[in-house]
């Protein structure tokens, strides 16, 4: 794994009037949130929450309304102050910078985009993307040029000087993108940003986001209460419940293997086709016993649904290889409980 | 996703039983005392399909105004409290108040006034007068008799009226007894809601308070009411013996005394500060004469024409001819330097109004203890009548134009910081936290979000201000502002009807001038975003 870029270690957050008493009874007492709330009537957001994200990668956070995901990711530009913990981007320790070092740091490395847009209604689109320049002066014309580059990566070409109002939500929402990658941030924080739309336009920008992001190599905090979306973008999911992150791990592990019954209960109705490779649910040679003549073969990382389409095919079982040897075997029954989710017969 | 376990049983409507324990405990809760006999009322009422109670409270038909008081049902007992005072006015007027007692007065006066003058006929000597002095008598005679009837039927009224108040006072009390367990219904479900605001139950002291109210309000009422002399002490409120009592026999009246400590103070604090209060009226005449040059200063036809360009571009075409016609019934009336000098008087007052009046209003919407502190001094400014404040800006600051302008701001200032402190507020929270997200400092907050978001906000409040003050015109010419205001003084002054409506219209023209061009330009901004 290469240097984190954004690194957060045993972040805390108490929202209250007793913040600080609230924390240190946490840290000695080492009591629980329903005990907070009701000696000190505050309320924990974030419960010591730590990871790191390198460069490039997609981290999705995912969690139902209240599991103070939003609150966590409002931590990486310091919108929200920690109760404990440090939060270090690029290597660097954020929580002791001065105001105006912070907004350097807003400005250049850190692009946003919300759920509600949040575009200024009386600024067009192109002056609306080209505001993080605007906070750092930097001249008209320059301003113009990136906002209109910004655009184009988000195929927004021939609307600059149209008003937000006069764009579709899926449009008013690429301009928000557009907006957060026209200072060339090396971070981008997504706070639940397609979760307003309708179905058919949330799965175009989903591709759409993760094209883009791959291909400009962007670090990306995603937030979502969309389990499909996070597996969809994420190359790593951390799911949270009530301030506290129960699990971190790509999707295929969260799936295959949820950390406890919380997590089981929402992979259960996810569809496990894309994201089950056969070396999860591959059995040992030795366990076939018949000849394996004429049985068809498959890489170790096919899924489920490219060995389906082999499977339909033959009588025989899959055979999995792993740089031409054979290493496992997918008979049919194994197939099939591997799509419900590898239940035990 | 979790499978459904918990089995939910349908019943249906018809078969519904009323479970009535748990009604009931709640009823015995909130009653307290004689629990029993309201759980049984409650019931007939929740049970009754008609808008006739089927229920009659003993209690509360007799006692009257006192169960509703030993209940706290407040409402009742002031109403039935006031209706049965009036059946006992009516019951005393009849039985122990003399309805004709004037008229009969009157009989007595002129029957002795009859009697005089027949005593001067037996007295005369000459023919002539005798007759003359007999003829009165005898006219006389015919009044007193008149009289003597007129209060013989007063008095035989008296029975009637003691009569309808009897009647008065049975249907009162026939309609509480009636609806009082459904009025006291009404305030158990009250209290469900709410238990903490309602009052329940019965308690002494509210019964003691019923009690105390009635013995003070029943009795002096019907006393004032049916006795023909009553007492003075009654008629009027004795404040010259109050005043007498604590200031000592020959100090004046309270009134004199602190009125005099008023004046003397402010004589004195409008000396101690009167070179702020100079300041001040300074400050405000800078304005006022940059605006007179502009408006009075420079050759009327080039005032014109900027006015009516002004309102081309702001309002359009029509509002442009409107105009037109306003400033030459103006011009034309010879009212061109004074509808200027109101002009100049209300663009003072706005622009000081704007230039204080949005920053605190900027203030205010982002302080939240601010608002609260300023919100009862903004209430005071707009709802305390213009003459009240008028007398103490005489004190402080002398009369003229600079104070009139004072007076106009106090009146004008509260809707643009209001509105702007609503504006203010009103700024998404999204928004706000974008712009922050992207490095923006607290100015460039306020310059590039805030501002822009509340400006149809503000704009809205200096609208309203600008007619604000252009009402205060007449107002502030009592102490000495100029323009079309002193006009129309000087009219009313002499009931002078003619010039009085002339330019009564000359104001209204300049008003509803103002009014379309600034209407007209914010029209057009609002239609930008």
């Amino acid at each position: 794994m290469s240097e984190a870029v954004v690194k957060l270690t045993d972040v805390w957050k108490i929202f209250g009037e007793g913040a600080e008493e609230a924390m240190s009874a946490v840290k000695s007492e080492g009591i629980g949130k329903p005990e907070v709330l009701a000696r000190f009537q505050c309320v924990v957001g974030v419960q010591s929450a730590s990871f790191e994200v390198p460069k490039g990668e997609i981290f999705c956070i995912m969690g139902l309304s209240g599991s103070g995901k939003s609150t966590l990711v409002r931590h990486v530009n310091r919108l929200i102050e920690p109760t404990a913990g440090t939060i270090e981007i690029l290597g660097k320790d954020v929580s002791s910078i001065s105001d105006n070092e912070l907004r350097r740091i807003r400005a250049q490395q850190i692009g946003m985009v919300f759920q509600h847009m949040a575009l200024m209604p009386h600024r067009s689109v192109r002056d609306n993307v080209a505001y993080p320049l605007e906070i750092r002066k930097i001249s008209k014309s320059k301003r113009w040029a990136v906002s209109d580059h910004a655009l184009g990566l988000v195929d927004l070409t021939g609307y600059e000087d149209r008003l937000p109002k006069e764009l579709s939500g899926g449009m008013q929402q690429r301009v928000g993108i557009a907006r957060a990658l026209a200072s060339d941030p090396e971070i981008l924080l997504m706070d639940e940003p397609f979760s307003a739309l309708d179905p058919l336009i949330r799965l175009q920008l989903q591709d759409q986001f993760k094209a883009l992001v791959a291909q400009l190599q962007k670090t990306t905090l995603f937030i979502t209460h969309d389990l499909d979306e996070a597996i969809r973008i994420g190359h790593r999911i951390a799911i949270m419940k009530d301030g506290l992150i129960v699990q971190i791990g790509t999707p295929e592990d969260i799936v295959m293997n949820p950390a406890d019954d919380y997590v089981r209960e929402f992979v259960q109705g996810i569809s496990k086709l894309k994201l089950v490779k056969a070396h999860s649910i591959m059995e040992p040679l030795e366990r076939y016993q018949k000849p394996l003549d004429g049985a068809p073969r498959a890489d170790h990382g096919a899924d489920l649904d490219q060995l389906i389409d082999i499977a339909v095919r033959t009588d025989h079982p899959v055979v999995i290889t792993d740089g031409g040897t054979d290493v496992g075997i997918v008979t049919k029954p194994t197939l099939l409980r591997g799509i419900q989710g590898g239940k035990d017969d | 996703m979790t499978d459904a376990t918990t089995e939910v049983r349908v019943t249906a409507a018809s078969d519904i039983e009323v479970d009535r324990d748990a009604l009931d405990t709640s009823i015995k809760e909130f009653a307290a005392a004689n629990g029993e006999y309201y759980v049984e009322s409650f019931h007939k009422i929740h049970d009754a399909t008609t808008a006739i109670p089927g229920t009659f409270n003993l209690w509360a038909a007799v006692l009257g105004p006192l169960w509703a008081a030993s209940r706290a049902i407040w409402g009742m007992f002031w109403t039935f409290l006031i209706l049965e005072v009036i059946a006992w006015v009516q019951i005393g007027r009849g039985a122990w108040g003399n309805p004709g007692a004037e008229i009969g007065e009157r009989a007595e006066r002129q029957l002795a006034r009859a009697e005089q003058l027949r005593q001067r006929a037996a007295d005369a000597t000459e023919q002539a007068d005798i007759e003359r002095f007999t003829k009165l008598a005898e006219n006389i005679q015919k009044a007193a008799d008149s009289s003597l009837e007129q209060a013989a039927a007063a008095q035989a009224e008296a029975s009637s009226i003691m009569l309808t108040g009897l009647a008065l006072l049975l249907v009162f009390k026939l309609v509480q007894g009636l609806y009082a367990n459904q009025i006291y219904e009404r305030q158990y479900s009250r209290w469900r809601v709410d238990p903490e605001k309602t009052e329940s139950g019965r308690k002494n002291q509210n019964t003691v308070l019923g009690a105390i109210l009635t013995a003070a309000i029943g009795p002096l009422i019907v006393y004032k009411f049916t006795v023909a002399s009553s007492l003075p002490l009654l008629d009027a409120f004795p404040e010259t013996s109050v005043s007498e009592i604590i200031l000592g026999e020959g100090g004046g009246t309270l009134f004199s005394s602190i009125a005099n400590w008023l004046e003397a103070r402010i004589d004195r604090a409008a000396a101690a500060g009167g070179d702020v209060f100079d300041g001040i009226v300074n400050g405000v005449r800078a304005v006022l004469d940059a605006l007179t040059v502009a408006l009075n200063g420079s050759p009327w036809p080039v005032v014109m024409l900027v006015i009516v360009v002004t309102a081309w571009r702001a309002a359009g075409p029509r509002v442009a001819i409107f105009t037109a016609a306003s400033l030459a019934y103006i011009a034309l009336l010879g009212y061109w330097a004074v509808a200027m000098e109101t002009v100049a008087l209300v663009g003072a007052a706005v622009i000081l109004c704007v230039v204080f009046g949005i920053p605190l209003g900027i203030w205010f919407g982002k302080s939240r203890r601010a608002y609260n502190i300023a919100e009862p001094v903004l209430d005071l400014m707009q709802t305390l009548p213009a003459f009240v404040y008028l007398i103490p800006i005489i004190a402080f600051f002398g009369t003229g134009n600079p104070p009139g302008i004072l007076a106009t701001i106090i009146f004008g200032m509260p809707p643009v910081i209001r509105l702007t402190a609503l504006g203010m507020r009103g700024v998404p929270g999204s928004i706000k936290e974008a712009a922050v997200a992207f490095g923006a400092s607290r100015w460039q907050l306020l310059k590039d979000v805030e501002i822009p978001l509340a400006l149809p906000s503000i704009m809205t409040g200096v609208n309203q201000t600008i007619l604000m003050c252009l009402s205060m015109v007449v107002i502030i010419s009592l102490i000495g502002g100029g323009g079309l205001g002193k006009e129309i003084l000087e009219a009313l002054q002499y009931a002078a009807k003619g010039p009085g409506l002339l330019g009564g219209f000359a104001i209204l023209f300049v008003a509803m001038v103002l009014d379309r061009i600034i209407q007209g330009a914010f029209r057009r901004e609002d239609e930008k975003i």
